[in-house]
């Protein structure tokens, strides 16, 4: 896919309220966005009222693409399917996302059908929609830390995996200028093909 | 540290009592009985849903010695109720020293693969390694999904390999020994062949939908750009 055809960018950002670090990284992030030419969404998942999954499947096999429980969790299938870009921007949390990033993504499930076939000798959901957002992450961290980042990557790439796609992500680190985690954040657009 | 006496199950499914979570884990905590040990069961979802649900899990979690974590893999990773609760565990665990403590993960899915729960349980390891609790192994049921909340006696045939794993669990886990890795591999083991696991989920998600007169919108796509 060419980067001319990425034009809105959804940011997922599941920090935690008074998270000075994140909330400058969030801004860094939107600004490099709308320098790249994209129409920026940022869904800030603290202050949304977002229930958890009740693992139900309704929104496979009663309202089929819709979540029954009728909150603002709606909005995140909603505006993913909107996008070209889903950017997750979360602390890592003992090596995956935070509770406020996952209880969005846990929102998410319908998005895809309910049935199995084998991708690339794995089994995953076929597609709803004919076209998915490119998912990158940008996971925070006090210090680098090997095993916490394999863990988050690892993650990053099994959500893309389940829009048989590649995910890409980046670690920024809390003692990072803004003009380092500028350079972060472009690296992760152009390793992803997004940049301009 | 001795033999543990107490283990606490924390059932991370939003289904509860009807989850295949709770069936897995609940069938471990009959076996550590049998072993002598004291049991209890924590409902995370609820738990996490008040100041009071919260304070009530630390003290259970404060008052065992092995925690037993069951759940079912949601977008490759743990509910966020879940999540949170392990960021609730280690935030408590931070302010005051806690006694030596162990922990054992079983996780269920939708998929046949017990490969795909792999960083899930990565994380479950990673939260022990940060919370200095001792880490005594992650089970991975692939297509627990198939167990729809029966117990694993109720699952019959079908089981026979959970169950194995489970009772070999419970043995080390009494004795203070971590999950052999021979455990490890029969509860990946799936629980139907894998085509049939697909095929008779593929046939289910048709019925149930034609239950709830949905068939004709399964494949609708209400938020398409």
């Amino acid at each position: 896919m060419e980067s001319e055809t990425y034009m809105k960018a959804l940011i997922l950002n599941g920090s935690r309220k008074g998270d000075r670090f994140l909330d400058a990284a969030s801004d860094v992030l939107s600004h490099t966005l709308k320098g790249a030419g994209y129409e920026v969404d940022p869904l800030i998942l603290r202050d949304l009222k977002i229930a958890s999954c009740k693992g139900c499947f309704d929104c496979w096999v009663k309202t089929p693409g819709v979540c029954s429980t009728d909150d603002e969790g709606r909005l995140v299938p909603m505006k993913m399917m909107q996008s070209d870009l889903m950017i997750y921007l979360t602390p890592i949390i003992i090596g995956g996302f935070s509770s406020e990033l996952k209880k969005g993504l846990d929102r998410i499930t319908g998005a895809l059908l309910p049935f199995l076939t084998n991708v690339n000798g794995e089994i995953h959901h076929p597609f709803r929609y004919k076209k998915y957002p490119k998912i990158l992450g940008i996971g925070i961290l006090p210090q680098p830390d090997e095993e916490a980042e394999r863990i988050f990557r690892t993650l990053v790439n099994r959500n893309a995996l389940n829009i048989h796609d590649k995910g890409h992500s980046t670690v920024v680190y809390r003692n990072d200028s803004h003009e380092r985690v500028a350079e972060k954040i472009k690296a992760l657009l152009a390793e992803a093909g997004a940049a301009k | 540290m001795s033999s543990p006496k107490k283990a606490l199950l924390l059932v991370g499914s939003p289904r509860g009592r009807d989850s295949s979570s709770e069936a897995l884990g609940g069938y471990l905590l009959n076996r550590l009985k049998e072993h002598g040990m004291e049991t209890g069961k924590v409902y995370i979802h609820p738990s996490m849903l008040t100041e009071r649900g919260q304070a009530e899990m630390l003290q259970a979690i404060d008052r065992s010695d092995l925690l037993i974590l069951a759940f079912p893999l949601y977008v490759d990773s743990l509910p966020a109720p879940v999540i949170a609760a392990l960021e609730t565990i280690a935030e408590h665990r931070r302010t005051k020293v806690r006694k030596e403590q162990k922990l054992v993960a079983i996780t269920n899915s939708g998929f046949p693969e017990a490969s795909q729960m792999d960083t899930a349980l990565a994380i479950c390891r990673r939260f022990a390694s940060e919370t200095k609790i001792g880490w005594a192994g992650g089970l991975a049921i692939g297509g627990g999904e198939a167990l729809h909340g029966r117990s694993l006696a109720e699952a019959g045939w079908m089981a026979r390999n959970p169950r194995k794993a489970l009772d070999m669990a419970a043995t080390a886990l009494a004795e203070d020994r971590p999950v052999p890795k021979e455990t490890v591999d029969i509860a990946a083991k799936p629980l139907i062949p894998r085509w049939m696991y697909v095929f008779v989920a593929n046939r289910w998600f048709k019925n149930e939908a034609k239950k709830n007169g949905a068939q004709d919108k399964l494949y609708d796509r209400p938020y398409q750009a």
